[in-house]
């Protein structure tokens, strides 16, 4: 009985081994309109990489981006993001193919699933490269676009900075191998 | 069988704790922002802060009454007071300010400093900030039969408290009790009251109609005195930096002290129209 007790633990020891998690993932929004580009930036993506489960999952704190601007940053979380309401924009989904880490080799890898932003969810996929550095954390380059009308975030009118319909989403993260 | 059921259990445990990541808040007692559109309300200052190092600009106007009619363009003819105020954040939650009201002259400087801001989670039901400060009328009085004021006598101060609640994404308040003092209320200053000490309770409302604008509502009762009491409603309009305000006011008063001892007319006919645009300047990283 106790070995069974222990060969449980042992399982369950083996896939925390291949979980990998961040919580200062550096995440970008780039928008890119005819007169002005600006980005948002947040250093706070929360992240796991489970290669075991095959499951991704990541969010951040929409409060914590930050256009370099105070009033645009309080008129982003008021008025378009309604942060109050919808604090996160996360995304969890699978990888396709499950990468094999083995350090130093870049892994190509197309995550699918389900992006949620200001409340709505839509299906979509983000390709991204993973590599096993020589200290076993995972290093993650990914990026997608998004359009704002398809999450019900309007564009600002009558403002004078513009912001363009397409995001340039953009997410640099180094995951720690889980204890 | 017992075994067996704690394995499962075990995990159970295990694969619901690592199947999706808590979703916590980076700050769990983020501000309630933006429960005003500027630092100023129709003509009074608000709780709602600059970052440090920006600057507010406001152009405040206000002209003459409505009851002129359309042959002196509903007050326009008839001359405006204009105030001209700047803010400087020294940091997120002190700032710094010097205005120039053309009504006697007055140069006014003051501080503004935040205590503390309502928060998303309720912790803190409100937001409070203080203000106050001082100014000096540089009118010339050479005409005077007798000797023109000296700098002292030019003098008034004021101190206010700001308590302001968003109730909801619509509706915010804030409750301003104001005091005002002048060294010397002379009679040819441009004041209503003739007494030294004033004090009001005003009262600002904004009434979010869309995303971007907003009727405005000021009521400031006098409580040491029998002045007419200062009303205003207004129309705000946030374009990015700019928040234009557009008002009706009983009072062509624009800084604190003369807000409270200037006097006012009848809500109606002695209206004057107002118009302020707020500017903020931000410095930093612009990208």
């Amino acid at each position: 009985m106790m070995r069974l007790i222990l060969f449980f633990y042992l399982i369950t020891n083996v896939a925390q081994a291949q979980q990998f998690l961040t919580e200062t993932g550096y995440v970008n929004f780039l928008s890119k309109a005819p007169l002005s580009d600006f980005n948002g930036e947040s250093k706070q993506l929360h992240g796991l990489i489970d290669v075991e489960k095959n499951m991704l999952d990541f969010y951040i704190d929409l409060n914590t981006l930050d256009t370099g601007i105070g009033l645009r940053d309080k008129h982003m979380r008021d008025n378009y993001l309604e942060t109050e309401k919808f604090p996160f924009a996360e995304f969890s989904g699978k990888m396709s193919p499950v990468p094999n880490l083995v350090l130093g080799i870049s892994n190509k890898v197309t995550a699918s699933g389900k992006f949620k932003i200001h409340g709505i969810e839509r299906q979509i996929e983000v390709k991204g490269t993973l590599i096993k550095n020589t200290k076993g954390e995972v290093e993650l380059i990914a990026a997608f676009d998004i359009l704002l009308s398809d999450y019900d975030i309007p564009l600002p009118k009558l403002v004078f900075y513009e912001l363009a319909e397409k995001q340039e989403v953009t997410l640099k993260a180094t995951l720690k191998p889980k204890k | 069988m017992k075994v067996i059921f704690i394995c499962l259990a075990l995990l159970l445990v295990q694969v619901s704790v690592f199947a999706q990541l808590e979703r916590k808040l980076a700050n769990p007692n983020q501000p309630v922002e933006l429960i005003f559109h500027a630092p100023r309300h129709i003509n009074l200052l608000t709780v709602e802060p600059l970052d440090k190092k920006s600057m507010h600009f406001a152009i405040m106007h206000t002209f003459g009454t409505l009851d002129g009619g359309i042959q002196n363009l509903f007050g326009l003819d008839n001359g405006a007071n204009i105030q001209f105020s700047f803010e400087f954040a020294l940091s997120d939650r002190l700032s710094v300010a010097a205005s120039r009201s053309s009504k006697d002259k007055v140069y006014n400087v003051f501080g503004r400093y935040h205590v503390f801001q309502q928060t998303q989670n309720g912790n803190m039901p409100f937001s409070l900030s203080v203000a106050g400060g001082g100014g000096v009328n540089t009118s010339n009085y050479d005409f005077l039969p007798e000797a023109a004021p000296n700098f002292g006598e030019r003098s008034s101060y004021f101190g206010q408290l700001m308590l302001a609640r968003k109730f909801s994404p619509r509706i915010s308040v804030q409750i301003t009790p104001m005091m005002a003092y002048f060294t010397d209320p002379r009679r040819v200053y441009q004041i209503e009251g003739t007494q030294n000490f004033y004090m009001g309770l005003g009262f600002s409302g904004k009434i979010k109609v869309t995303d971007r604008s907003s009727l405005a509502l000021q009521w400031i009762p006098n409580l040491n005195n029998d002045l007419r009491n200062n009303f205003g409603i207004g129309w705000d309009v946030e374009a990015g930096g700019h928040v234009f305000q557009m008002y009706f006011v009983t009072s062509q008063a624009l800084n604190e002290q003369y807000l409270l001892a200037g006097g006012n007319g009848t809500i109606g006919d002695e209206f004057r129209l107002g118009f302020n645009v707020n500017r903020i300047f931000a410095t930093g990283r612009r990208k």
